[in-house]
């Protein structure tokens, strides 16, 4: 058997490609420049597929392989390209300071991992040997903590771009979970997923640019005030 | 002479004649990607020959801190570097202490090297001293915290144990918890010694400097045992990743061949090692001094998300 073979090995990959995307999520926090978030994004996107196509081949599982080249063509080549379109559009470069300063948002997002954890432990069956049909369940702590730095993420940020990413890194965070807890769900719910979120993201797009076209920023704590 | 003896003479023959060659290498490969031609490999070398023969000044104001921290420092940081593993996985010194004991000989030799700044009597040190203790307050619990996840692993602070225990695992490397120690330790071991996201050490501009800014008023002999001190340190720090996280072909003990070999891979690993510091000093910009500590809680967060990890997977 060569060493590709070894389910051992795939989970060693796994773990491997989980714990960078954590870390990207955390980088994706500490970041100003939005193009170098929508980029962050994409590699972070690029891994998950990587993680969906190694479930897909020791589990041999051909719709998991669908779902992965889906991640792959949508969230890491056609969403960073149109985003940044819309970031050239709305000539929006960095983002101003968030809500909580830099620094304690990154402590934050370390504690928010720590939480993620520890509700990830009542989810562990530590009696399963490691073998195909148990790849890649430890990634569901990065999976919750992905979740929730993405809504720290939203809260905290002030401009819609941002958020927008925010809202897509969560959305990667519910894909991990989905994939490594149930292996996939269906092919038809899956391609149904991803056309929501493609649809979605045009909507926010079109939304961010007329938000800038009426109030020449993409600072949504603008929009606290009714008009008349 | 016992082996013991043996042991501790080389590794100290090691630190003190290795530590100039890697700065020196340092300065050169950035000239180098600078399209300058650059100092040759050993003016480190001639730079400390030629301070130990200069007379020195010492400012009026000075107490007995300021001559007394250069012996101070060069002492804790080669006492350091004696606990720490680096051609063989049995440091000379791995009985008197483990990865606590060379983090804070480090620390303490900070510790006077702020005195001093302050010390001198000029407004420039007092800058430098504040300054890095400030980066120090931040990088130490990143430090701390990454050494922890290495040392929880081995199930001992003993670096020889440490060394030993990666020694026996082969592609531990690729564990997230090392991978994410190691990108922490490498943010320290920028901010440690001084390198360019976080300080320049070419520089004299005192809007940016921080470890220049402190040894601004040594001459002489005295600078040339900081000077030294600061290549001993940076080659410290830089064996400590390179042997922990890295460690194929150590030696386990001090007998001639296998240490020869050792020595050679040792050497090729440290270079490799400075040059993608060096890469990172070209490619990067400085950062403002009060973007410094976001850096650094990068790192810290790396180094909680290591230990973390330890129990995640």
């Amino acid at each position: 058997m060569f060493f590709w073979q070894d389910p051992q090995f795939g989970d060693k990959m796994i773990t491997l490609m989980a714990a960078l995307i954590l870390v990207l999520q955390i980088m994706m926090v500490a970041q100003h420049w939005l193009v170098t978030i929508i980029r962050v994004f994409a590699v972070q996107s690029f891994l998950l597929a990587c993680i969906a196509a190694t479930i897909a081949y020791f589990n041999n599982a051909p719709h998991i392989y669908a779902a992965a080249a889906l991640t792959l063509l949508l969230k890491a080549i056609i969403l960073p390209v149109v985003l940044t379109r819309l970031l050239v559009k709305v000539d929006i470069r960095r983002e101003v300071e968030p809500f909580i300063n830099m620094p304690i948002s990154i402590i934050i997002s370390g504690m928010l991992t720590l939480m993620a954890y520890v509700v990830a432990e009542s989810f562990q069956r530590p009696d399963e040997l490691a073998g195909p049909a148990s790849l890649g369940h430890n990634t569901l702590a990065v999976a919750i903590s992905l979740f929730l730095i993405g809504f720290f993420m939203m809260t905290n940020r002030r401009k819609a771009l941002t958020q927008v990413l925010a809202l897509l890194s969560l959305e990667n965070g519910i894909f991990l979970a989905a994939i490594s807890l149930t292996y996939g769900m269906p092919l038809v719910v899956e391609i149904g997923i991803f056309f929501d979120l493609l649809i979605a993201i045009l909507v926010l797009a079109i939304l961010v640019y007329r938000i800038r076209a009426t109030f020449d920023s993409t600072d949504v704590s603008r929009l606290s005030r009714l008009r008349g | 002479m016992s082996e013991q003896a043996i042991a501790l003479l080389v590794q100290l023959g090691l630190l003190l004649l290795l530590a100039p060659f890697i700065t020196g290498f340092s300065k050169t490969c950035k000239a180098r990607l600078q399209t300058r031609r650059g100092p040759g490999l050993l003016q480190s070398y001639r730079d400390l020959h030629k301070l130990l023969r200069k007379g020195m000044v010492i400012p009026d104001t000075a107490s007995w801190i300021f001559p007394a921290t250069p012996y101070v420092l060069f002492v804790t940081t080669l006492l350091a570097g004696l606990m720490i593993p680096t051609v063989s996985a049995q440091a000379p010194l791995s009985w008197a202490g483990g990865v606590l004991a060379v983090v804070y000989l480090l620390a303490l030799g900070r510790f006077f090297l702020a005195l001093a700044g302050l010390d001198a009597g000029s407004s420039f040190g007092g800058l430098g001293s504040s300054r890095e203790m400030t980066i120090a307050a931040i990088a130490e619990p990143a430090l701390m915290l990454a050494v922890f996840t290495v040392a929880l692993g081995a199930g001992s602070t003993n670096l020889s144990t440490v060394a030993e225990f990666a020694l026996g695992q082969s592609w531990r490397f690729l564990a997230p918890s090392q991978m994410l120690a190691f990108a922490a330790l490498f943010i320290v071991l920028i901010a440690e010694t001084g390198r360019i996201p976080v300080d320049n050490p070419a520089t004299h501009l005192e809007l940016t400097m921080i470890h220049e800014a402190m040894i601004l008023e040594y001459s002489g002999p005295y600078l040339a045992l900081i000077e030294w001190s600061a290549s001993i340190k940076q080659l410290v720090l830089m064996t400590l990743l390179v042997n922990v996280f890295f460690p194929f072909g150590l030696s386990t003990d001090w007998s001639a061949l296998p240490l020869a070999s050792s020595f050679a891979l040792f050497v090729v690993k440290l270079l490799l090692l400075a040059g993608v510091v060096v890469l990172v000093e070209t490619t990067n910009a400085k950062l403002r001094l009060f973007r410094v500590p976001e850096l650094l809680a990068v790192a810290f967060v790396l180094s909680a998300l290591a230990l973390i990890s330890m129990f995640i997977f």
